[in-house]
C-alpha cells in the first residue's frame, strides 16, 4: 500500500465491490468523531427551554413530549452516521447520497415542532436543500462524464480538466446548499430555535465536518498543488 | 486525456456529440424552474415548482449515458422523492398548526361498493400474484401487490382477520432482510452471484407485494372508520 493523499499515507482501504471505504488518518479522525458525538446524543436527554412573559411573572416552560423525542433521537443517530459515512467513503457519489440524506434527516429533525417560525423557516431551508440537488448530482455526474470513474483513488491519478473544474464548482455550490452553509444559512439558524438542544446541535456537527470533507474531495479533484 | 480514451470506437459520434446539448438542456430547465420560483409568491407552488429542478438533475446525471449513470439515476429520482415528501411534511404540519385543523394522511372519500367487487377479486388476485411471481423482482411484487390489494379493497365488507395482517407485516419485514443479505452477498462473495441475485429478486417480490398489499388494509380501516 503506497498511495499518498493530499500528504497522508494511505492506511488502507476497504473493499466491498464498487463501494471503496478509505482510511487516511484525517478521514479516520473525523470518523471517531462523528461516531463519538452520535454516542454522547443518542444517551442524552433534551433540554427545556423557559419562555418568559414579559412584564408578567407567567413563564411558560417547552418541553419536548416522548413521541416527538423517541423519533427526533432515531433521527439524529441516522443523521451521526451518515455524517460518519460521509467521511471514510472514497466514491464520490456515495458522498452526494450522504450529503442528501443529512439534509432530508435535518428536515426531519425540526418537522414535528410546535412553532411555526421554526416550520417555516424549515420549509424554505427544504426548499434551499431540494434545489441544491441539481448542482450536485450535476456536478458529480459532470465529474464521472469527464474521468469516466467516481472513485476518488482513480481521480488522484487523472490531470485536471477544464470540465473537472467546472463540476467541482457546481459539487461545492450544491454542498453549500445541501448544508445550508455561508449564503442559506439564515434559514438553518431560524432552526434552532426549537427546543431539544442536543439532537439540535447534530445538524450544526454535520455540516461542519461536510464542509471538511468536501474541501479535501475538491483538492484530490483539482489538484491545485 | 481526450475523449477518445474514455469512449470506446463502437459508440457512435452522434451519441457522444450529444453529452454537450444534454448538459446545456439540464442546466435551462433548472434555471426556468429557479425563475419560475422566483416570480411566485406561494408555497405550495414554490414546493411544486421545485420538483422541475430536480428533473434538471435528472437530465444532468442522465447526459452521462453509461451503465453507471443508469445506476445513478435511481438513487438520484429517490433521494428527490424523499426530499419532496419531507418538505410537503412541514408545509402539512404548518399549515395545520397556523388553521388549528387537522387533515388524514390519505382522505378517501369514494365508496367503492361494486359488484365485480364481490364476485371477482379471488380469480383475478390469484392471476395477479402468479403472474407476479413468474416476473419476480420488483415489477413482479408491484403486480403481485397490485392483487392484494385488489382482493382486500373487495374484501372489506366481509371483513378479514387483522391477525393475518399483522403476519403479512411481519414476513414482508423478513423478505427485507433477505433481500439486503443478497445484495451483501453481491459485494461481499461476488462468486455466489446467482444466489444472490435470487435472494435479492424473491426478497424484493415478497416485500413490495405484501407492502403494497398493506396500503390496502390501511385503506380498509379508513373505509370503516368513515361507514
Amino acid at each position: 500500500m503506497d498511495i499518498i493523499i493530499m500528504g497522508q499515507q494511505l492506511l488502507g482501504y476497504i473493499p466491498l465491490g464498487d463501494i471503496v471505504l478509505y482510511m487516511a488518518p484525517l478521514n479516520l479522525f473525523m470518523f471517531a468523531g462523528a461516531l463519538a458525538f452520535t454516542t454522547l446524543i443518542a444517551i442524552s436527554r433534551t433540554e427545556t427551554q423557559v419562555e418568559a412573559g414579559f412584564g408578567t411573572l407567567k413563564d411558560k416552560e417547552v418541553k419536548v413530549g416522548k413521541e416527538e423525542f423517541k423519533i427526533r433521537r432515531f433521527l439524529a443517530i441516522i443523521c451521526g452516521l451518515a455524517t460518519a459515512g460521509a467521511m471514510i467513503t472514497g466514491d464520490l457519489f456515495n458522498f452526494t447520497l450522504f450529503v442528501c440524506l443529512i439534509g432530508i434527516v435535518n428536515i426531519g429533525i425540526v418537522a414535528a415542532v410546535k412553532q411555526v417560525d421554526v416550520l417555516d423557516a424549515a420549509f424554505q431551508y427544504g426548499l434551499v436543500a431540494m434545489i441544491a440537488t441539481l448542482p450536485l448530482f450535476g456536478g458529480a455526474a459532470m465529474i464521472l462524464a469527464s474521468t469516466g470513474t467516481i472513485s476518488l483513488l482513480e481521480i488522484l491519478n487523472i490531470p485536471t480538466t477544464a470540465m473537472m473544474i467546472f463540476g467541482s464548482l457546481l459539487l461545492l455550490l450544491g454542498v453549500a446548499g445541501e448544508t445550508g452553509v455561508a449564503p442559506f444559512y439564515a434559514t438553518k439558524a431560524e432552526m434552532f430555535r426549537t427546543p431539544g438542544s442536543p439532537f439540535l446541535l447534530i445538524i450544526h456537527l454535520s455540516s461542519l465536518l461536510v464542509i471538511v470533507r468536501l474541501i479535501e474531495i475538491l483538492l484530490i479533484i483539482n489538484k491545485p498543488f | 486525456m481526450s475523449a477518445s480514451v474514455l469512449v470506446p470506437s463502437v459508440v457512435s459520434p452522434i451519441v457522444v456529440s450529444l453529452f454537450i446539448p444534454a448538459v446545456f438542456t439540464g442546466l435551462i430547465v433548472g434555471l426556468i424552474g429557479l425563475m419560475a420560483i422566483a416570480y411566485q409568491k406561494n408555497d405550495l407552488s414554490a414546493l411544486i415548482l421545485t420538483d422541475i429542478v430536480g428533473v434538471g438533475m435528472l437530465i444532468l446525471v442522465a447526459a452521462v449515458g453509461t451503465d453507471l449513470a443508469e445506476a445513478l439515476i435511481l438513487p438520484g429520482l429517490v433521494v428527490e422523492l424523499a426530499e419532496i415528501l419531507a418538505i410537503s411534511e412541514i408545509l402539512l404540519s404548518r399549515e395545520m398548526r397556523k388553521t388549528g385543523k387537522t387533515a388524514e394522511l390519505i382522505p378517501l372519500p369514494v365508496s367503492l361498493d361494486m359488484e365485480i367487487m364481490t364476485t371477482a377479486p379471488a380469480f383475478m388476485a390469484i392471476i395477479l400474484i402468479a403472474y407476479g411471481a413468474f416476473l419476480s423482482g420488483f415489477t413482479g411484487g408491484a403486480v403481485a401487490g397490485g392483487g392484494i390489494l385488489f382482493y382486500v379493497l373487495s374484501q372489506r365488507v366481509r371483513g378479514v382477520p387483522t391477525d393475518m395482517w399483522e403476519g403479512l407485516a411481519g414476513v414482508s419485514g423478513i423478505a427485507w432482510c433477505l433481500w439486503l443479505v443478497g445484495f451483501l452477498l453481491f459485494f461481499v462473495f461476488p462468486q455466489y452471484w446467482l444466489l444472490a441475485l435470487f435472494l435479492a429478486a424473491f426478497g424484493v417480490f415478497i416485500k413490495v407485494a405484501f407492502k403494497a398489499g398493506l396500503i390496502g388494509v390501511m385503506g380498509r380501516e379508513e373505509f370503516n372508520k368513515k361507514e
